[in-house]
């Protein structure tokens, strides 16, 4: 059975940079995306089996993306990943799957992703 | 002997018509059309008395004496008319008189709810009704409740009174109007805000909406008036159309601090919010690096510490401190210590190399200085500066483009523009663009964050050097520059300019001065 890769989408670098080493160092595999228009094409491209989302970005934010996946008609599980207070609102607000409250702890990002996606 | 008293009479009744038109001169409304008709009735009296002797003289043509004596009968008839037009006018001539001036009142007032402040309001109504009433001044004391004080004027000239001490303030306390003749107002010196208290007299009127006491309407004669009740009559009238200008000003007032403490807080929950994310940003990298780091020194004791990862911690470290000094510059930039020692600084070097740090493949930034432009400043905070004013012209043109930025002299200071092609700002938010957490109203801020401190910062660094900050757009989406003018030269050379060394040639203080302030 083959699936996509687990999409993190976020702008700040720093942290795009360690949930995807987090994630690469428990074997799995990690594709990433600086705002909501490019992650779209990594989700065309990639066909990832879970995205880990910020919220607030340039060019396309987190609602925009979720907008755009409902269009095409893609459902892919969601993790919403955000420093604001109304964390869990906005999770509700696109139907995502599951949120992280940032600066969130590795085992709440493991757990959250073994849940939704699977061991590596 | 008949003639003498003639002459008596008539002299007398010419004086006293004199007198009373220069009175009617100095007062308005109805009394000074009462004063004009008294002074009508004296000079009708004046020919009358005139008239008798004539009559008398000219016996001999029957006609003539005929003439004479309905001439007399109407000069008689016009004097009594005047007379009791004069000291008993009706009730309905008095309205018709009063209404000029009541209209003119009117006419003024009705601009008035939207002058700045209520401070303005209240002048103008005083002049206003001084105008109406045709007296010197008139004085309004607004009760203040808690001081249990009626307040007047503003400023150096504010007094305050309980309103027992109060020139016509009785008008408050028995909510009628009243006449005070001198006597009454003299009383301490400080007590009522009646300039000539001792040789005037005053009317005053309660300034009261619906339930509401709001005050007292005094209108300050240099002497007593002669038809006080018709004065005291028009005074309350403005003293009610007062009182209708200062309550919906009232209302006024209240609705605009409601809203700005609504902003306020509104200001203060964004900047909470912002705050946190920014804080939250770096602390995030942080926290899953040291925990990625302890991970894998578990799983793998042997291997050693990844340094990519110990110089990402790194940058989050630094991250977050600079976040940290920035909302203790806030501080610093409320109280005025942002600016430390200032030093000859080259302000075309520090542009050149903020432009060529700050250079994306998204963002451009283009330099047009001249090879040095040198003042005195604090370099860290001017390095501070710029960052602040290049970061933002790429944060606010996520499109990106071309950042122009331009430096120049212009006499003794250098000037700074910064021209970006981003979002623009809307005309309505320039005037608050540098305030303390306020962020343009067409910054969503899911897509910039920023605690709206920037630019708060950046006008803290500039005014502390003296200097003069602002910005300018052609409005929403189409780019905005942002204007810095900073003086070139170091503050420390003033007080030594302003006195010379006694010894030193005259000559000497302007290369003195070139050199101090290049």
């Amino acid at each position: 059975m083959s699936r996509g890769p687990i999409l993190v989408v976020d702008d700040d670098p720093a942290i795009r940079r360690t949930v995807a080493e987090i994630l690469a160092f428990e074997a799995y595999t990690v594709e990433t995306a600086p705002d909501g228009a490019q992650a779209l094409q990594a989700v065309e491209r990639e066909r990832p089996g879970l995205v880990l989302l910020d919220m607030r970005m340039p060019v396309l934010d987190g609602w925009g993306f979720a907008q755009a996946l409902k269009e095409r008609n893609i459902a892919l599980p969601i993790v919403v990943m955000t420093a604001a207070r109304d964390s869990a609102r906005w999770a509700a607000e696109i139907g995502a799957a599951g949120h992280l409250a940032k600066p969130f702890d590795l085992l709440d990002l493991l757990a959250v992703v073994e849940r939704l996606y699977g061991a590596a | 002997m008949i003639l003498v008293l003639v002459v008596y009479f008539v002299a007398l009744m010419g004086y006293v018509a004199a007198a009373f038109i220069r009175a009617a001169r100095r007062s308005g409304g109805v009394t000074r059309r009462r004063m004009r008709a008294v002074s009508a009735g004296c000079l009708a009296l004046g020919a009358f008395i005139l008239l008798v002797p004539i009559a008398g003289i000219s016996a001999g043509a029957p006609w003539l004496v005929s003439f004479w004596t309905l001439l007399e009968q109407l000069c008689a008839l016009a004097a009594g008319l005047a007379f009791l037009l004069g000291f008993a006018p009706p009730g309905w001539l008095r309205r018709t008189w009063q209404e000029p001036e009541l209209r003119a009142f009117l006419g003024r007032a009705a601009s008035l709810p939207r002058l700045p402040d209520t401070a303005a309001i209240i002048e103008a109504l005083e002049r206003s009704t001084a105008a109406a009433l045709g007296v010197v001044d008139a004085t309004i004391g607004l009760w203040d409740g808690e001081a249990g004080v009626l307040r007047s004027g503003s400023g150096d000239r504010r007094t305050d009174a309980p309103p027992d001490q109060f020139a016509g303030g009785r008008a408050f306390i028995s909510q009628r109007p009243v006449f005070v003749a001198g006597a009454a107002l003299t009383g301490p010196a400080k007590a009522g805000p009646s300039r000539r208290a001792s040789d005037g007299s005053a009317l005053a009127a309660p300034i009261t909406a619906g339930e509401t006491r709001l005050g007292v309407l005094v209108a300050h004669a240099p002497h007593a008036p002669i038809f006080a009740e018709d004065d005291l009559g028009l005074l309350a009238l403005l003293a009610g159309q007062a009182a209708v200008i200062l309550e919906s000003r009232a209302l006024i007032d209240q609705a605009a601090r409601m809203q700005a403490r609504e902003e306020a807080a509104r200001l203060k929950d964004d900047f909470l919010s912002a705050a946190a994310h920014d804080l939250k940003t770096p602390l995030t990298a942080l926290v899953a690096q040291t925990q990625l780091l302890e991970r894998r020194a578990q799983r793998n004791p042997a291997e050693p510490a990844d340094l990519a990862s110990i110089k990402a911690m790194v940058g989050e470290t630094q991250r977050l401190k600079r976040l940290v000094l920035e909302l203790l510059d806030v501080a610093r930039a409320e109280q005025g210590t942002l600016v430390g020692r200032r030093e000859r600084v080259d302000l075309a070097a520090l542009a050149r190399d903020a432009c060529a740090l700050h250079a994306t493949d998204l963002h451009r930034y283009t330099l047009d200085a001249p090879d040095r432009l040198e003042g005195y400043y604090d370099s860290m905070r001017i390095v501070q500066l710029l960052d602040n004013l290049l970061e933002n012209a790429a944060k606010y043109s996520p499109s990106g483009g071309e950042v122009q930025v331009r430096l120049w002299l212009d006499g003794d200071s250098a000037r700074l523009a910064v021209k970006d092609p981003g979002i623009g700002i809307p005309p309505s938010d320039l005037p608050h663009l540098f305030e303390r957490f306020h962020r343009g109203s067409n910054v969503d801020d899911r897509r910039f964050a920023g605690l709206g401190l920037g630019l708060h910062i950046c006008r803290g660094i500039v005014e502390q050097h003296g200097g003069s900050i602002w910005a300018t757009s052609s409005g929403s989406g189409r780019g905005s520059t942002f204007h810095v003018a900073l003086p070139t030269g170091a503050p420390i050379a003033a007080p030594f300019l302003a006195e010379p060394p006694a010894v030193a040639p005259a000559v000497d203080a302007p290369q003195l001065a070139l050199e101090q302030a290049p």
